[in-house]
C-alpha cells in the first residue's frame, strides 16, 4: 500500500510552500482562506497505517507499563515486563520506519535541528506559526525525546531486571548494586516519561485548537485537511517489504540473543538445594529459612542461643549445632547477591534475629492485613512459603508470589 | 476454655477409646517405655506408668510460658488430631493409633522431651513423666 497524498495534489501545486519546510507549512490566515475555498475541503492521507497502529499500541503498552510499574504491587511484575518488552519492540520498528516509511513517517521529514525548533517556537509565541501537514518541529522534537526516553527506560529496566530480580538477558552479568542503581534511574525516567506524555497531549490539544484540526482524529483515520504544496513530487517512497524484513531480523535477533543470555546462570543466585539435615532440623517448627536470608553474624547469634529460641527451646546436640552453624555461615547472605540476600542484611536494631522485623520486610508486607497472616492457609508472618512458592530457593521472585485464599470450612 | 461442639465430640471419642482399652504399644514403643522404666527405677521412682497421669500432665497448664502453657497448646486437646506449632506449621498427631511411628526413635523422643519440657515447664521432665506421657499416647 502506498500512503501517498490523495487525491492528486495538482490543485495545490500553484501555491508554493513557504521557505524550506519539509513538513508542509502554510500561514494561518491564508490557510483558512484556502480551507474555505473549495479545494481545501479535500483531505490528505498523512499518517500511514503503521504509524497509527504503532502510536496506539505504544500508548497502550506504555499505559500498562506505567500502571503496573508505579501503581500496582510487585505481583504484576510479569505483566510490567511484557508491556515494556512490547513497547521496546514497537520503538525498534518505529525507528526502522523512520528511515524506510513514507514521507510523513520519516525522521528526515519532521526532525529539525535546534534552530528549526527555536524558530518555530518563536513563531508560535508571536502567533505567526503556520500549520504543518506532518509533525511540526516541536512535535517532531517531542517524538525524538519520547523514543529516546523509551530506549533509556528499556535499558535501565533490563539492567534492573538482571541485577535486582536476577532474571532476563543481563542477569548473568549484573550485580545487585548495579541493578538497584538502574532501578532508581528507571523509576526517575518513568516520571520523566509521564511529564513528557503530559506535554505531548497538551501540545496536541493546543495545536488542534490553534489550527482547528482534530489531530487526535487524524492519528486514528490518518487524514488531515489538505493544504497547498503537499505534493507527491518530493515524497519519499515507502519501502515496506524491506522495513518489515529489517524489523523481523532485529526482533528475531534480539529474541535469540536475549534467550541465549537468559539461559546463563544468574550472578550470585543460590542453586544448591537446601541441605537435607538442615531442612529437617530447622524445618521442624517452621519452614527452613534459606541461609542466604541472613548475614553470618545473625546465624551465629541465633545458633548460639538455640535453648532460648524466640521463647522456645530449639536446642540440638553439640555436633549437630556445629554442623548447622557451619552450613548457615558458609551460605549466609554475604555469599549471595540476590535481592533477598541484599535487603535482609539490614536488620532491626531491637530485633536483629527476626527476618520479619527487618525494615525491608515490614515495608514490603505493610499492606497485607494481619488477618491474612493469621488465616489458616498462611499461619503466621514467618511462613514465607505460604505466599512465596520459591521461598526454599532463597529467590523470592515477584512472579512466584500468590496470597493463598482462605478456604471456607 | 468453653466446650465447643468439637471438643465435646473429642471428649466423646476419648470415652469410647477408654472403654475399649489402651491400644497396645508396639515393640518399638515398648522398648522406649522400658528405657524410661529402667531410668525411673534407677532414680528410685515408681516405674509403673499410667496413661491417666500422662493425660493429666499433657493437659496441665504449667504457667511457665505464656505462648506455650501446656503440651496440648501445640499438640491439641485430642492427640489424635494434627497439632500446630507457634509458627503455624502442622504437627502430625501424637497418638500412636494415628501415627504408628510415634515414639519409635529414642534419640528423637529425647530431643523433643528435652526441648518441649524446657519450653513448657522450664525444666527437664522426669523419667516417670516421660513414661506416663508415652503410655498415654500409646493408649490413644
Ligand atoms: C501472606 C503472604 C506473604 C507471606 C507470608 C510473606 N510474604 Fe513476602 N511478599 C508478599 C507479597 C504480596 C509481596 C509483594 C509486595 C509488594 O507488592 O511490594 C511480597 C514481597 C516480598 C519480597 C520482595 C519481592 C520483590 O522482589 O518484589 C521479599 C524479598 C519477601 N516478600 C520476602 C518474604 C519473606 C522472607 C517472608 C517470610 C519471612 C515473606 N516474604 C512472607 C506476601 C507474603
Ligand atoms: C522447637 C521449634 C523450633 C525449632 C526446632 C527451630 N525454630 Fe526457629 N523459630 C521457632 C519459633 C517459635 C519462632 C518464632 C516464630 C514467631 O514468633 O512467629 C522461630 C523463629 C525463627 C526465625 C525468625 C523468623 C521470623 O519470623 O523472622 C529464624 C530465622 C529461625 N527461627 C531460624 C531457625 C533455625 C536456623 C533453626 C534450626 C537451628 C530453627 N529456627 C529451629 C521455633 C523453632
Ligand atoms: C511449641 C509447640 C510444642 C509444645 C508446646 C510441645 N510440643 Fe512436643 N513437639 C512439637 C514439635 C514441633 C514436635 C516435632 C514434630 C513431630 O515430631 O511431628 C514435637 C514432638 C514431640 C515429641 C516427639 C515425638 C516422637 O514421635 O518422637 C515428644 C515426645 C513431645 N513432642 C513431647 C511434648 C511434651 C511432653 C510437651 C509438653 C511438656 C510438648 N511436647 C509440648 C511441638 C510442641
Amino acid at each position: 500500500m502506498r500512503p501517498q497524498p490523495t487525491p492528486s495534489p495538482a490543485p495545490f501545486a500553484a501555491r508554493p510552500v513557504p521557505t524550506g519546510d519539509p513538513g508542509g507549512h502554510d500561514r494561518g490566515a491564508a490557510t483558512d482562506a484556502a480551507i474555505n475555498g473549495q479545494p481545501a475541503r479535500t483531505t490528505i492521507a498523512v499518517w500511514d497505517p503503521f504509524v497509527r497502529i504503532f502510536h496506539w499500541m505504544l500508548a497502550t503498552a506504555v499505559a500498562a507499563a506505567l500502571t503496573t510499574g508505579l501503581l500496582l504491587p510487585a505481583t504484576w511484575t510479569r505483566l510490567h515486563i511484557a508491556a515494556g518488552t512490547l513497547a521496546a519492540a514497537l520503538v525498534a520498528a518505529r525507528i526502522v520506519w523512520g528511515f524506510l516509511g513514507p514521507h510523513f513517517a520519516r525522521f528526515a521529514t519532521f526532525v529539525g535541528g535546534p534552530a528549526t525548533v527555536l524558530r518555530y517556537t518563536r513563531e508560535l509565541i508571536g502567533r505567526r506559526a503556520g500549520r504543518h501537514l506532518g509533525h511540526n518541529p516541536l512535535g517532531g522534537a517531542m517524538i525524538v525525546a519520547l523514543l529516546a526516553l523509551l530506549i533509556a527506560i528499556t535499558a535501565t529496566g533490563t539492567a534492573a531486571l538482571g541485577g535486582v530480580l536476577k532474571a532476563g538477558p543481563l542477569a548473568f552479568a549484573t550485580s545487585y548494586a548495579a541493578g538497584s542503581a538502574a532501578r532508581e534511574i528507571h523509576g526517575l525516567l518513568a516520571y520523566a516519561l509521564l511529564a513528557l506524555i503530559a506535554l505531548h497531549v497538551a501540545g496536541v490539544l493546543f495545536e488542534s485548537r490553534r489550527t482547528r484540526e482534530d489531530l487526535v482524529g487524524a492519528m486514528i483515520h490518518g487524514r488531515k485537511r489538505g493544504m497547498p504544496g503537499a505534493g507527491s513530487a518530493r515524497s519519499a517512497q515507502a519501502r515496506p517489504v524491506l522495513a518489515a524484513g529489517i524489523v523481523a531480523a532485529i526482533l528475531a535477533g534480539s529474541t535469540l540473543v536475549s534467550a541465549a543470555l537468559s539461559q546463563r546462570p544468574a550472578a550470585g543466585v543460590p542453586t544448591a538445594p537446601l541441605d537435607p539435615a538442615y531442612a529437617e532440623e530447622c524445618g521442624a517448627c517452621h519452614i527452613p529459612y534459606h541461609p542466604s536470608l541472613a548475614p553470618a553474624a545473625v546465624w551465629t547469634a541465633l545458633m548460639n542461643g538455640l535453648s532460648d529460641h524466640f521463647g522456645e527451646d530449639a536446642s540440638l546436640d553439640p555436633a549437630t549445632t556445629r554442623a548447622m552453624r557451619d552450613y548457615l555461615v558458609a551460605n549466609a547472605a554475604e555469599a549471595y547477591d540476590t535481592r533477598a540476600a541484599n535487603v535482609f542484611r539490614r536488620r532491626a536494631a531491637d530485633d536483629p534475629l527476626r527476618l520479619t522485623a527487618t525494615p525491608f520486610w515490614r515495608r514490603r508486607h505493610a499492606e497485607i492485613p494481619a488477618a491474612v497472616f493469621a488465616s489458616p492457609p498462611v499461619g503466621g508472618e514467618g511462613n514465607c512459603a505460604a505466599c512465596h512458592a520459591d521461598a526454599a530457593t532463597g529467590r523470592f521472585a515477584p512472579a512466584a508470589i500468590t496470597i493463598p485464599k482462605e478456604t471456607t470450612s | 476454655m468453653r466446650a465447643t461442639p468439637r471438643s465435646t465430640f473429642a471428649a466423646g471419642l476419648f470415652a469410647v477409646a477408654a472403654a475399649t482399652g489402651p491400644a497396645a504399644a508396639g515393640p518399638a514403643q515398648q522398648a522406649i517405655l522400658d528405657h524410661y522404666a529402667a531410668e525411673a527405677k534407677a532414680a528410685g521412682a515408681p516405674s509403673a506408668f499410667s496413661a491417666a497421669r500422662g493425660e493429666a500432665f499433657f493437659r496441665a497448664k504449667h504457667g511457665v510460658s505464656a505462648e506455650s502453657p501446656s503440651c496440648s497448646a501445640c499438640h491439641t486437646a485430642d492427640p489424635r488430631n494434627p497439632g500446630r506449632t507457634r509458627a503455624g506449621k502442622p504437627i502430625e498427631p501424637m497418638a500412636v493409633s494415628a501415627v504408628p511411628t510415634r515414639f519409635t526413635d529414642l534419640a528423637e523422643v529425647e530431643k523433643w522431651f528435652r526441648r518441649n519440657c524446657n519450653t513448657v515447664l522450664g525444666r527437664a521432665c522426669t523419667p516417670a513423666e516421660k513414661g506416663d506421657f508415652v503410655a498415654f499416647m500409646a493408649s490413644r
